[in-house]
């Protein structure tokens, strides 16, 4: 009796750690997860590398690349090539999802609008943005507008599909309770419109943002002179290919990091509009 | 038992042995690469494709098992670095700065034959008071980078006393050049004959052709064996050279000018546009496979070129990156001495 008094207790007191342990745990589990596939990737590049199975010029050697990364990094180009890539991203992120976001809204609340514009608004957004890409240089030119355009055009389409997805899936009965209440329209909007498309939105902005992220690397690589898409063209052109696997890296582990940031955040905003609802 | 399997062991080495002596003589293929244009199937616009139209390389190995591949890449000087590099090529014709490049970065590749010269063009907008280089200054020049054409410009801005720190360059692939100029948001292009039909759509005049500048002017590349098959292969390589050296023969004869143009519209250009590009050209001097002192000298210009705009790390020696045995082999079985006499540095001819 005594003992398993004293296991109680024991476990009473252990109860409170043990689910911040857990959750320590599980955090520790994925990041191992997380790790596993580019571990082998690079144990694979490696010995391809060092056992000579590929050319050396083509796939140089990891402690190489570390090489080309730390240079980099000392001589500040790829700070540099970074600041511009993702000052492109920020301006074409603003401009496209808010036009999206406004786009989406309209023809997702009005039958009339999605008629007339929704089918064009669909053909138009099947084309690629390479597809695009020399009307648009004919008619901007290449300069930094034609970036950004295109940039915007990537956003704006995944927030557009959302957020009209989004404006459709307002709960009917809390629109009908809005008319029997005679809301304002600006009150109506706030309180009742963005709350419940508040988890599209979220998702809406991770979408556009890796969208943004991937024809990005493309604009720079086929009209740009600057930021980390370049920087990857110019090594092949060098036939440095360490450059080009640095640009790989950071490209990949910076759109991994977004996503990861702005799928949690994502989760935030969905619990916490299921708390209001 | 035992005896069957040893006698059957022995069969087999015996053939393998013969196999692989029979391999020694003659490779089963030999892979070459060379520059392209053109949708579907590129192919090329120099001497190379010359010989592969014209089955110059081929004759050589008559009667052989051994058979001759060409591929054209799109991708330019960087995509034949890479696929030497992997050894998928044997021989590859392309231009001194991307060839430079992949020389500087280890490839094991040897110069066997110059490729000759190509002419460089420089379009300005119409509405632009550009009449020559020096009119560029303060101006927009759109090219693409750490190309022969790059070269070109520099050296181009060079003789006319300016330095590319007085215009503004833009670097932009060949498709992305047109639409730039015509949306006017850069003043002038340099680059290859795929400029010429701008002038007559009226998007662009041409103001410079590098081959009125003299031949130093002249675009430049040369023909390159890796030296593993050379070692491996030397009678091989002589032949593939004379092949190569044949085709610069038929080249220089006048009467094949026109069917010489019409095996390049293959990639892509009109006849008219490579009649233009070549006109007052003789064929014979400008694709002299001679590897004299002024072809040394435009290597070397090349290299200090691709060393000043920091294109590659290390110096290449020159000397030992250069075999002048094949092609002078071929020049003299075939008698062409008097056809192409020995050029000093600056050009001209000597002897």
């Amino acid at each position: 009796m005594a003992t398993i008094g004293a296991e109680e207790d024991i476990r009473v007191v252990r109860s409170a750690p043990d689910l911040h342990l857990a959750r320590l745990k599980s955090f520790f589990v994925s990041a191992v997860l997380i790790c596993i596939m580019p571990a082998v990737l690079l144990a694979f590049w490696w010995a391809a590398s060092t056992k000579g199975w590929v050319s050396a010029q083509v796939l140089p050697q990891p402690d190489w690349v570390l090489q080309t990364f730390l240079d980099l990094c000392a001589n500040g180009d790829i700070l540099a090539a970074a600041a511009v890539s993702f000052r492109r991203i920020a301006e074409g992120f603003l401009i496209g999802a808010s036009l999206g976001f406004l786009f989406g809204l309209l023809i997702g609340k009005s039958k009339t609008a999605d008629s007339y514009l929704g089918p064009t608004f669909r053909a138009l957004a099947a084309v690629p943005s390479l597809g695009w890409l020399p009307i648009l240089i004919l008619l901007l030119g290449i300069e930094e507008s034609l970036k950004i355009v295109i940039l915007a055009k990537a956003c704006f389409v995944p927030m557009a599909i959302i957020a009209a997805e989004g404006a459709r899936n307002v709960p009917k009965g809390l629109t009908e309770v809005a008319d029997v209440l005679r809301l304002r329209a600006s009150t109506r909007f706030f309180k009742l419109t963005i709350p419940a498309m508040a988890p599209f939105i979220a998702s809406g902005v991770r979408l556009s943002l890796s969208q943004a992220f991937v024809s990005l690397i493309v604009v720079e690589m086929l009209a740009g002179t600057d930021g980390l898409g370049y920087m990857m063209v110019w090594g092949r052109t060098l036939f440095q290919l360490d450059i080009v696997i640095v640009g790989m890296t950071v490209v990949g582990v910076v759109g991994f990091a977004l996503d990861f940031v702005l799928k949690r955040a994502e989760l935030l905003i969905r619990r916490g509009s299921g708390a209001n609802g | 038992m035992r005896r069957l399997l040893s006698t059957l062991l022995l069969a087999a080495t015996v053939a393998l042995g013969a196999a692989a002596a029979k391999a020694e003589d003659a490779p089963a293929n030999i892979r070459f690469g060379d520059v392209g244009f053109g949708f579907g199937t590129p192919f090329g616009v120099g001497l190379q494709a010359i010989a592969d139209a014209k089955g110059f390389i081929a004759g050589e190995f008559k009667g052989t098992p051994t058979k001759v591949e060409f591929t054209y890449f799109t991708g330019t000087g960087p995509a034949i670095n890479e696929a030497l590099s992997n050894g998928q090529l044997d021989f590859a014709s392309y231009g001194a700065v991307p060839n430079i490049i992949g020389k500087a970065n280890g490839l094991d590749t040897v110069i066997v034959a110059s490729y000759g010269g190509t002419t460089i063009f420089g379009a300005a907008r119409p509405d632009l008071e550009i009449k020559s280089i020096a009119d560029l200054k303060g101006k927009k020049v759109a090219i693409q980078k750490a190309t022969i054409i790059h070269w070109g410009l520099v050296t181009a801005l060079k003789n006319a006393g300016l330095s590319e720190k007085d215009i503004t360059i833009v670097d932009l692939k060949n498709a992305d050049q047109l639409a730039a100029i015509a949306a006017k948001s850069v003043d002038a292009v340099f680059g290859a004959d795929f400029l010429l039909p701008l002038e007559d759509k009226g998007v662009a005049k041409i103001f410079y052709k590098s081959s009125d500048a003299g031949a130093s002017g002249d675009g430049f590349g040369a023909f390159l064996v890796t030296d593993k098959f050379r070692k491996a292969y030397p009678e091989a390589t002589q032949k593939v050279v004379t092949g190569f050296v044949k085709a610069a023969q038929w080249l220089a004869d006048d009467k094949n000018r026109d069917e010489a143009f019409k095996i390049w519209s293959r990639a892509g250009s009109p006849i008219e546009v490579i009649s233009k590009s070549n006109a007052g050209s003789l064929l014979g001097q400008k694709y002299n496979p001679h590897l004299d002192d002024f072809f040394t000298s435009r290597y070397q210009s090349g290299i200090a070129f691709d060393r000043e705009q920091k294109l590659i790390r290390r110096d290449v020696d020159l000397d030992a990156w250069v075999d002048r045995s094949y092609v002078d082999n071929a020049v003299k079985s075939l008698n062409l001495q008097a056809l192409w006499p020995d050029r000093s540095a600056t050009g001209a001819l000597q002897n």
